[in-house]
Order: C-alpha cells, then sequence, then structure tokens
C-alpha cells in the first residue's frame, strides 16, 4: 500500500522521552498508527506488524488501529523508528519533511529491532552500561 | 518534604505551579503536574559517569580527561557543529555561543527541527504575539493550529485557553471558542467548539482562502478548499472577526508541511488581517522547556536565533545552508558537540548518520539514541532538577528554573566554562 507519512508527538512518546534506553520508550516510538480500513485492505489486525520503506530507509513497526488517521496515511510518532524513513532533504530550509514523506506499507512477520540496532545501522556502537 | 512552585522544564509551558515531594536527594511525587512533568522528573536511564568509545566497546573514564578530550577534538576540527541546546539554561547556552565563535564552528539549536520556519516568517513580516497571560485574561476566540496541545502541551489548555478562568472571560468553557485545524480529528479536537479538518499539506490554501473571506472577496472562494467547505470558512471567518480578542497557536502542522514557513507566514497575514477587524494575535506553541531560550540566547549574542556559522570569524546566518541537518547531509562537519538534545532520535538518520562518522562529543545527562553514535559522553544535571538556572516560556517570559534536588554530577553550564577556558588558553587569544 502506498501511503503518507506524518509523524509528531504523542502523550506516550512524550512520557517516554527522559527513559529512551527503556523498553517503553521502544514501545511508543515503534508503532504505526494506522485507518482500520486500511489495516483490514493489507488483510492484516491490530498488533500485527509492517515494513514501511520510503526513499531514504527500511523499518518494521506494530501497526495500531487509529480511527482519526486518514486513510492512505500512516502515523509513526517522533523518534528513531520514523526518523529512519525521513529524508534529509530540506528544500534549502533546514527543515526536513517530517509530515509527508511517501511510504511503501507491507504486512511481514520480521521482528521490529531494538533502538540500538537501528542505531547499528547508521553507524552506531551500542552501549551497555 | 514538599517544594512549592516548581518550574517543569519539559516543555514550552514552564508551568511553574508545581509542588515535588522529595525525600532526601530523591523525587517522590509531582503534583499540579502533567503525566509528561511527572515522567520529566523520574526520569531513569542517567549515564553514571562519562564514557569513550574505543574499538572495542566502552570505557569509563574521568571528568578530566573528558574534558581533555573534548577540547583536543574540537581543536583539531575545522569545521566543527555545535548542537542542540534547548533543554538545558540559558547560562549553558550562552557558554556554548562562546565556544562557536573562539573555533570558528557552526552552532545551531533545536528549533532547526521544530520551529526554525517559523522564525524565518516572523523575519519576513513580524509576530504579532502577546504573553500567555493575555490569552488567559482577554481571549474570547482561541485557534489551535497544526497541533495537538492534548498530548504535546497538556496544561495549556487548561492553564491559559478552553478550561482556564479569565479576568474578562469568567466562564471559560461558556465564554471562549476553540477551533482545532487539524488533518487528523486529535484529542484537542475532540473538546473544540469547531474541527477544521483540511488535506494534507493545504494550510496554505485555506489560510489564504480565510485571509480573502475577511478581505470581503468571499464571493470569490469556490465551494470547498483543501477538504474545506465555503461554508464553514465562512462561519470561521465571521467568529474570528466577531471575536473581541483572539489568538491562534500553531504548531509542526505548519512548520514541517509541505510550504514550511510560508504557511506560517500566511498564518501571521490573517492574522494582521484580523486586527483590521479586531484584536488578534498568533504565536507558536513552542516544543523543548528552554528552546525559546535558546533562541534569544543565540541572539543576544550573535544577532541571529540558530544556524549561526562563525567560520569567517563573523556571526553569519543561513537557514538551508548553515542549519545542522544540511551541515550533516552533507558530511561537511568534521567534528560535532552535542549538548541537551538527541539528534539521534530526532534528526532523519541519513544526516544523523554523518555523527557516527566523525568525533562527536555528547553532554547530556541520559543514555540516549545519540549515545550509540558519539566517541564521548559527558553526564550532567538536569536543568529544572538537580541544577538551576533561567529559561524563556514559549511566550518569551524568562523564568528561572529551580534546582530542587543535589547530585553528584557537574552543571554542564561548568562542563562548558572548562571547556571554553582551555580552548581559550590553548589558542592564547
Amino acid at each position: 500500500m502506498k501511503a503518507t507519512l506524518n509523524t509528531g508527538r504523542t502523550i506516550h512518546q512524550g512520557m517516554a522521552v527522559e527513559h529512551k534506553a527503556s523498553p517503553g520508550y521502544r514501545v511508543a516510538v515503534s508503532v504505526c498508527y494506522m485507518n482500520p480500513i486500511d489495516l483490514m485492505d493489507l488483510g492484516i489486525e491490530q498488533g500485527d506488524r509492517v515494513s514501511l520503506t520510503s526513499r531514504a530507509g527500511r523499518i518494521v513497526l506494530t501497526t495500531r488501529a487509529a480511527e482519526e488517521v486518514n486513510r492512505g496515511e500512516v502515523f509513526v510518532p517522533l523518534g528513531p523508528y520514523a526518523n529512519h524513513l525521513i529524508s534529509a532533504e530540506t528544500h534549502a530550509t533546514g527543515m526536513p519533511d517530517f509530515k509527508g514523506e511517501p511510504v511503501d506499507v507491507i504486512p511481514t512477520d520480521d521482528q521490529v529491532k531494538d533502538i540500538d540496532s537501528v542505531m547499528e545501522e547508521i553507524g552506531g556502537v551500542r552501549h551497555d552500561h | 518534604m514538599i517544594i512549592k512552585d516548581v518550574v517543569c522544564p519539559f516543555c514550552g509551558c514552564l508551568c511553574d505551579d508545581l509542588d515535588v515531594e522529595i525525600d532526601g536527594q530523591t523525587i517522590i511525587k509531582v503534583q499540579n503536574g502533567c503525566t509528561l512533568a511527572e515522567s520529566t522528573f523520574t526520569s531513569s536511564n542517567r549515564l553514571p559517569a562519562p564514557v569513550r568509545r574505543t574499538v572495542s566497546g566502552w570505557e569509563v573514564i574521568s571528568y578530566d580527561e573528558a574534558i581533555g578530550d573534548a577540547v583536543d577534538i574540537l581543536l583539531s576540527a575545522d569545521r566543527p557543529l555545535l548542537y542542540g541546546w534547548s533543554s538545558t539554561h540559558g547560562e549553558t547556552q550562552s557558554f556554548g555561543v562562546h565556544i562557536a565563535e573562539l573555533i570558528g564552528g557552526v552552532i545551531d539549536n533545536t528549533s532547526t527541527v521544530c520551529h526554525g520556519p517559523s522564525i524565518l516568517a516572523i523575519q519576513e513580516v513580524g509576530h504579532p504575539g502577546c504573553t500567555l497571560g493575555q490569552v488567559k485574561n482577554r481571549a474570547d476566540v482561541v485557534i489551535y493550529w497544526g497541533c495537538n496541545p492534548t498530548e504535546a502541551h497538556p496544561r495549556h489548555m487548561s492553564r491559559y485557553t478552553t478550561f482556564a478562568t479569565g479576568f474578562f472571560v469568567p466562564e471559560a468553557q461558556r465564554n471562549r471558542t476553540v477551533i482545532v485545524v487539524d488533518t487528523r480529528r486529535t484529542g484537542s479536537a475532540e473538546i473544540a467548539d469547531e474541527f477544521i479538518r483540511i488535506k494534507r499539506g493545504e494550510d496554505y490554501q485555506v489560510l489564504s482562502a480565510l485571509r480573502a473571506i475577511v478581505r470581503g472577496k468571499g464571493k470569490i472562494i469556490p465551494s470547498e478548499v483543501a477538504g474545506v467547505s465555503r461554508e464553514q470558512l465562512i462561519r470561521i471567518a465571521e467568529i474570528c472577526k466577531n471575536a473581541k480578542f483572539g489568538a491562534i497557536f500553531f504548531g509542526l502542522g505548519l512548520t514541517m508541511s509541505a510550504g514550511k514557513y510560508k504557511n506560517v507566514r500566511n498564518a501571521i497575514e490573517l492574522t494582521d488581517e484580523l486586527n483590521r477587524h479586531t484584536k488578534f494575535t498568533i504565536s507558536p506553541l513552542r516544543g523543548h522547556g528552554n528552546v525559546y531560550g535558546s533562541n534569544e540566547v543565540f541572539t543576544w549574542i550573535t544577532g541571529y536565533p540558530y544556524a549561526v556559522d562563525f567560520a569567517r570569524g563573523i556571526a553569519f546566518y543561513n537557514p538551508g545552508e548553515t542549519t545542522a541537518v544540511d551541515i550533516l547531509r552533507r558530511g561537511e562537519c568534521d567534528a560535532a558537540l552535542i549538548v541537551a538534545s538527541d539528534p539521534g532520535a530526532h534528526f532523519p538518520h541519513s544526516a544523523a548518520a554523518h555523527l557516527a562518522k566523525i568525533p562527536t562529543i555528547l553532554i547530556d545527562p541520559h543514555q540516549t539514541a545519540t549515545t550509540p553514535l558519539c566517541r564521548l559522553q559527558i553526564p550532567c544535571t538536569m536543568a529544572g532538577i538537580d541544577a538551576e538556572g533561567t529559561a524563556y516560556r514559549m511566550d518569551g517570559v524568562p523564568i528561572r528554573y529551580k534546582k530542587i534536588v543535589e547530585s553528584s554530577y557537574p552543571d554542564d553550564a561548568d562542563l562548558l566554562r572548562r571547556i571554553h577556558d582551555r580552548i581559550l588558553e590553548v589558542k592564547g587569544t
């Protein structure tokens, strides 16, 4: 399914943002909110996983049904998962397209990665203290 | 012990009426605050000591070693980037700007990926704003455009608008009309008197249509603009024109969508148009607790609010070129100092990836998504919890953060002062 990616704050993301190494943060930001009819069209249910691919990258997220999200759009809370998909192009404004990135959404059985694994993909080294 | 009138450092509301209960140096309970405040005061995953990345992993080092490494990295760089600054106090921000000037670096703050476009619009057409107190006491029409305060600024509605009793607004819920404009029916839209649902990326058209109607050119408006009916647009324009005092608050729905700063410029010009009929103001809902402060501090020292480049020996400002994401995307910087922010989580990864290729220093209390990308992390106090300092509320009112508990961590302003003084000593200027 072709969709437009919207990103932004959720209360769950905000509550976990000062606890970034916690499982709660990972759960709060690795969610893909979708219209229930789009979920039905994909033949999956809330809680199933989808792979999102953009011009910048690919990431696996857990779906959650959300009536408030328009059909043909997906909403991912701001954070390291959403930003794996956002292009760094700013059109000479300094601001990337955090709202409006085109993505392909397909159901997948792949697992949602932990944040350190996502950061390792871009050259990071996990830190376990 | 209960400490009264504590300032929450999380979002730009800087609510200053919290009661925080502490036992010794441990925070037990937060009262009056929203859920975001409570989780901020009880934050976890603070890094216990400075760490340095080695070929085989990470090693714990002393603060003296960490500062020595940071100075070496910054002095060896040809094009250092200094980024962040919004989750700390003004004293730290000030040292950051002075270091950037000393080493000829680029310094940028988080408004670059937040309300930077709003600043560009304000520089074009001005800012007809006011303090939140004016809104609370006077506004009978409030518009939230492209923002969702119930999740991002949970007490904004209860302290200043929808549910707040004001001097000239004695019965808030009856006397105030609240309008929400968004592409999604958010929690804020659910409690609004009127919800305008627009098509994604078409805010500019709706703002232009409203400007035309307010100007008396309603007849030229087609039957629908960006998914909004002409009837609804005319109704909204009438509500605004008949207001005694109107206030527009806007969020990243305008700054991050197609059009970016031009959307904000159009919203400001709508406000200008409405001021031909009544009093109307417009203000951005600022995100980080002290992001407004970073704009203030940068401006009073350099003349520019963000994206300041000292490579020429003078302050140079050109958003789109000297902004952090653009510099990282081009792979231009050869060292980075990140303070009080998390670009690993909040920058596009194609830009943040460059941080892992260069020596990146992170000064932050917590282990964050930037930690794996850095070579060196130096933990510090949290402004408003174990450090005091000055912050600016979203309406430009300076508020003093309190230190409510003692900790063994150094203040980030002290760390930066030491880095600054060492660089000055080496450069001898």
